[in-house]
C-alpha cells in the first residue's frame, strides 16, 4: 500500500518531536530535582539534598524560635549512626521520635540545615495506622 | 467465620479459572452452551466474593479482632461509619473491594450486551476472568484478609486523619474508577480476540468508561477536598505518588473519550483508541499497586511489599500479551478514512489527545524518576512540585485553550476564515476579561492570568453554543426559552453534557489558579489578646479551649474575624489528640466567602503550654470554585450518561454501516 503523505502521521511526528523538546529544555534550566539520601551516605555532601530517616531524640527547641534540634538515622538499618538536624517551620502532625521523615537542606558544619518548612512525614503507611517493627 | 471468607475466596478462584478456561473453549470451538456456562460462572464468582466480603464485613462490626485484619485497622471505640470504611482502609480489604466491584462490573456488563453483541462477548468473558483470577490469587495466596491470630483486647485503630467523612467516599469512587476501566479494556480485546474490530466495543462501553471516568474525577476532588480540610498544610494537591496514580489514567480516560467520537463519526484512530484503552486499564492497576504496594513509603521498602513484584509482573503481562494481539490484528484495524486537514474537529481532537497524553506521560516520568535514578545512577532523585507545575502550565494552558476551540471547529475541513467568524465574540471576551484583570494587577502571575484570559475565551464559547442552539430549538417551535432550553440538552445529551463538563473545567482552572497563583499567606505567634492582619482581613486571638470528646481531646484556639470594620465572627482552630492512635492532628479554621468563594483558612501549628500559639495564616482566593467545579462535573457526567434511546439506535445503525464483517 503506497503511503500518501499522511497529516496525522506528520502531527503526531511533531507533537513528539516538541514535547522532547520542552523536556530538554526544562532538564537543561532547572536540573532537575534533588539526590534523596540516608544520613549514612551524607559524609562529604555539600550540595542541596533531600534526607530521608527516622527520628531520633531527644527533640529540642522551639520550630518557629531558633528551630528545632534532633537526629536522623537510616531507615530499617542495623547502623546506629545519626546525624543532628536543625529544622524551623511547620511542623507536621506525625512528626515524633521513631517516625520516618524527609527533609531538604544541606551539611554544614556537621549538622544538617533544613530549608525551612520542608519536613515531610511519611507515615508507616497512609492508610494502616500502626507498623510494629518499623524501626526494625 | 474466617473459613468461611476463606472458602468463599477459593470458590471465587475457582469459578474465575472455570470462566477463563471454558470461555476461551467455548469462544475457539463455537460452544454456544459453554459460552453461556462461563458467563453464569462470572455471575456466581460475583455472589461467593459477595459472601466473602460480608463476612468481613460482619467481622468488621462486631469488632472480632481474631481477624488480624480487624485489628489492625479499627478499634472498640471508633465510631460505626469509619469501623465500615475500614473495609477498603487497608490493603487485604480494598483488594477485596477491586475484586467485589470488577466481578459485579462484569457479571453486569456482559449481561446487558450479550444479545446485541454475541459473537463479542464470548471472547469478553474470559478477559473479564483472567483479570479476577488475578485478584482472586493474591487474596487467596499472597493477602489474604481473614488471617486470624489470638485477639488482642482492642485493635490499632484507625490513622485520625482517615476519620473523615470524605475518606468514606474518597477510596470507593477511585476504585469504582479503577475497575471501570476494565470493561473498556476487556471489551477492546474481546474485540481484538474476536476479530469483530467494528465499532460496537465502543459503544457497549461508552457509558461503562463515563461511569468509570466520572468517579475517578469525582473522587479525585473529594480526596483534594479532604487534603485540604484534614491533612491542612494550606494546600488540596501536592503531586504525591498517590494522587498521580488516581490523576493519569483519568487523564488517558479523558482522551479516550473525547478520540472515541471521531471513531464512532469518521472511523479513524482505531489503533490509536485500542491504545488509549490498554494504557488506561494499565494506569489504573499501577495506580493500585503504587497506593497499596509500599512502594511510596520509602523507595527502598519496594522488595519487602509482598504484593508488590505480583502486581509488576501482571501489570507486565497485561501490556505484553494486548501489544500483541494489536499487533496481530492490525490489518483490520486500518482506517477506512484519513485526517483531510489539520484544521478540522479531528485535528483538534488529535492535538487534545497529544496533550493530554504527554501531561499524562511527564507526570509518569515524575512518578518513576526516583526509580529509576536509583537504578542507573545508585541514587534516588526525587522530582519536586516544580517540575510538575512547569508541565501542568506547558501542557494544561494550551488543553484549556483547546476546550474552547475543538467542539466548534467544522468536522473533515474548516477555513481559517470561518474560524475567524465563529470564534469573533469569544475573543473579544477574552481579550476584554484579560486587559480588565492586568489593569486590576493580576499580572503578578503571568500563568495565572493566561489561565484567566484562556477560561474566559471557554466560557464564552459554552455559553455561545448553549445560546445558539437555545435559539434555534425556540425557533422550530419550542413554546417557552426555558422549554427550548431543555429540549436542546434532551435531544443531544451527548454534546451538552460534554460542555457542561468543559464549564466544570473551566471553574476548577480558575478555582486553581486563583487559589495558587494569588494566594497570600502571614505567619505569626499570638498571646491571647493579640492581633494579625492578612489579605484584608484582620485575626484577634481571644481563647484557648480544651474539651474531651469520644476519642480524642479537642484543643481549640478562638479567634475574632474583622474585614474593614466589618465584624466576621470567630473562627476555631486547633488540634486533637487522639487517645488510642496516640496521634496528634491539626484541625484547621476555614472561612468560606460565599459571594467571592474566597477562604480564610487557619492553622494552629504549634500550640505552647503557656497559651501562646504559633498560627499560620493562608488567603486563597476563589478555592471554592474547584468544590463548585466538582458538582457541575457531577451534574454534566450524569447528562451524558442518562439513557437515551434515539442515540442508543443511531450509534448501532452507524456501527453496522460502518462495521467491516457481517455481524452474524
Amino acid at each position: 500500500m503506497a503511503r500518501k503523505a499522511n497529516p496525522a502521521r506528520l502531527v503526531i511526528a511533531l507533537a513528539v518531536a516538541a514535547v522532547l523538546a520542552v523536556f530538554l529544555l526544562y532538564t537543561s534550566i532547572a536540573g532537575g530535582g534533588n539526590p534523596s539520601l540516608a544520613p549514612s551516605e551524607l559524609a562529604g555532601r555539600s550540595g542541596e539534598v533531600q534526607l530521608a530517616g527516622l527520628v531520633v531524640g531527644p527533640v529540642t527547641g522551639d520550630a518557629h524560635a531558633g528551630g528545632l534540634r534532633f537526629a536522623l538515622r537510616d531507615i530499617g538499618k542495623s547502623s546506629q549512626a545519626s546525624i543532628p538536624v536543625l529544622y524551623a517551620g511547620s511542623v507536621p502532625d506525625l512528626f515524633k521520635v521513631g517516625r520516618q521523615i524527609v527533609v531538604d537542606g544541606r551539611l554544614r558544619g556537621g549538622t544538617f540545615v533544613a530549608e525551612p518548612g520542608s519536613m515531610i512525614t511519611k507515615c508507616p503507611s497512609k492508610y494502616a495506622p500502626k507498623q510494629t517493627g518499623d524501626s526494625a | 467465620m474466617a473459613e468461611l471468607g476463606r472458602a468463599a475466596l477459593v470458590v471465587s478462584l475457582g469459578l474465575s479459572l472455570y470462566a477463563l478456561i471454558a470461555g476461551a473453549a467455548a469462544a475457539r470451538l463455537g460452544r454456544r452452551r459453554l459460552a453461556i456456562s462461563a458467563q453464569n460462572a462470572l455471575v456466581a464468582a460475583f455472589v461467593s466474593t459477595l459472601v466473602a466480603s460480608g463476612v468481613l464485613v460482619s467481622a468488621l462490626l462486631r469488632n472480632d479482632f481474631s481477624f488480624t485484619y480487624v485489628a489492625r485497622t479499627t478499634s472498640e471505640a471508633l465510631p460505626t461509619a469509619y469501623t465500615i470504611s475500614a473495609f477498603w482502609g487497608g490493603q487485604e480489604g480494598s483488594l477485596l473491594l477491586w475484586l467485589l466491584v470488577l466481578t459485579g462490573f462484569a457479571a453486569a456488563s456482559v449481561g446487558l450486551n450479550r444479545r446485541w453483541a454475541r459473537d463479542l462477548i464470548v471472547w469478553v468473558v474470559p478477559v473479564f476472568a483472567a483479570v479476577s483470577v488475578f485478584f482472586a490469587f493474591v487474596l487467596v495466596a499472597v493477602a489474604s484478609p481473614f488471617t486470624t491470630q489470638a485477639a488482642p483486647a482492642d485493635g490499632a485503630g484507625m490513622t485520625p486523619s482517615l476519620q473523615n467523612p470524605y475518606m468514606l467516599a474518597h477510596p470507593v469512587l477511585l476504585y469504582l474508577g479503577y475497575v471501570g476501566l476494565t470493561v473498556p479494556f476487556a471489551f477492546a480485546m474481546g474485540a481484538l480476540l474476536s476479530g469483530q474490530t467494528d465499532e460496537r466495543w465502543l459503544v457497549a462501553t461508552r457509558r461503562w468508561t463515563l461511569v468509570a471516568w466520572a468517579a475517578l474525577g469525582i473522587g479525585q476532588l473529594v480526596g483534594s477536598k479532604w487534603a485540604y480540610e484534614e491533612v491542612g498544610w494550606g494546600g488540596y494537591f501536592a503531586w504525591d505518588p498517590v494522587e498521580n496514580a488516581a490523576l493519569m489514567p483519568w487523564l488517558v480516560a479523558t482522551a479516550f473519550l473525547h478520540s472515541v467520537m471521531i471513531q464512532e463519526k469518521r472511523g479513524m484512530l482505531r489503533v490509536w483508541n485500542v491504545l488509549l484503552v490498554l494504557l488506561a486499564f494499565s494506569l489504573a492497576l499501577f495506580g493500585t499497586f503504587l497506593t497499596r504496594s509500599g512502594i511510596l513509603n520509602s523507595i527502598h521498602s519496594f522488595t519487602q511489599s509482598s504484593i508488590g513484584p505480583w502486581f509488576l509482573g501482571f501489570i507486565g503481562v497485561v501490556v505484553t500479551v494486548s501489544l500483541a494481539l494489536v499487533f496481530w490484528r492490525l490489518p483490520r484495524l486500518r482506517s477506512p478514512t484519513k485526517l483531510e486537514s489539520p484544521i478540522s474537529r479531528e485535528a483538534a481532537f488529535l492535538y487534545n489527545n497529544l496533550l493530554l497524553l504527554a501531561l499524562c506521560l511527564t507526570i509518569f516520568w515524575g512518578v518513576v524518576y526516583p526509580l529509576l535514578s536509583e537504578a542507573v545512577r545508585g541514587e534516588a532523585v526525587v522530582l519536586g512540585r516544580e517540575y510538575y507545575d512547569f508541565f501542568l502550565r506547558i501542557f494544561g494552558l494550551p488543553l484549556l485553550l483547546l476546550m474552547g476551540i475543538g467542539p466548534l471547529v467544522a468536522w473533515r475541513k474548516a477555513s481559517l476564515r470561518s474560524l475567524l467568524t465563529t470564534f469573533r465574540w469569544p475573543t473579544g471576551v477574552a481579550v476584554a476579561t484579560g486587559a480588565i484583570l492586568l489593569v486590576l494587577g493580576a499580572g503578578t502571575s503571568v500563568p495565572g492570568l493566561i489561565a484567566y484570559t484562556f477560561s474566559s475565551f471557554v466560557a464564552a464559547t459554552i455559553a455561545l453554543e448553549f445560546a445558539r442552539g437555545t435559539r434555534a430549538r425556540k425557533a422550530l417551535g419550542a413554546t417557552s426559552w426555558p422549554g427550548a432550553f431543555s429540549s436542546l440538552i434532551a435531544r443531544n445529551r451527548r454534546r451538552y453534557g460534554g460542555y457542561v463538563v468543559h464549564a466544570a473545567i473551566v471553574l476548577l482552572a480558575i478555582g486553581v489558579a486563583g487559589s495558587s497563583a494569588f494566594d497570600t499567606v502571614a505567619e505569626a505567634k499570638l498571646e491571647r489578646g493579640e492581633s494579625m492582619k492578612v489579605g484584608g482581613y484582620t485575626l484577634v486571638y481571644r481563647s484557648l479551649d480544651e474539651r474531651l470528646a469520644a476519642n480524642a481531646t479537642e484543643i481549640r484556639a478562638r479567634l475574632a474575624v474583622s474585614r474593614g470594620d466589618r465584624d466576621l465572627g470567630t473562627l476555631d482552630a486547633g488540634k486533637n489528640a487522639y487517645t488510642i492512635e496516640a496521634q496528634v492532628s491539626n484541625e484547621v479554621g476555614i472561612r468560606s466567602d460565599p459571594l467571592t468563594g474566597e477562604d480564610l483558612f487557619v492553622i494552629a501549628e504549634q500550640i505552647d503550654p503557656d497559651g501562646t500559639v504559633y498560627f499560620r495564616v493562608f488567603v486563597k482566593p476563589l478555592v471554592n470554585l474547584i468544590w463548585i467545579a466538582g458538582l457541575v462535573f457531577l451534574l454534566g457526567s450524569l447528562v451524558t450518561l442518562w439513557p437515551d434511546a434515539r442515540e442508543q439506535r443511531r450509534l448501532a445503525r452507524r456501527a453496522r454501516e460502518i462495521g467491516i464483517p457481517a455481524t452474524h
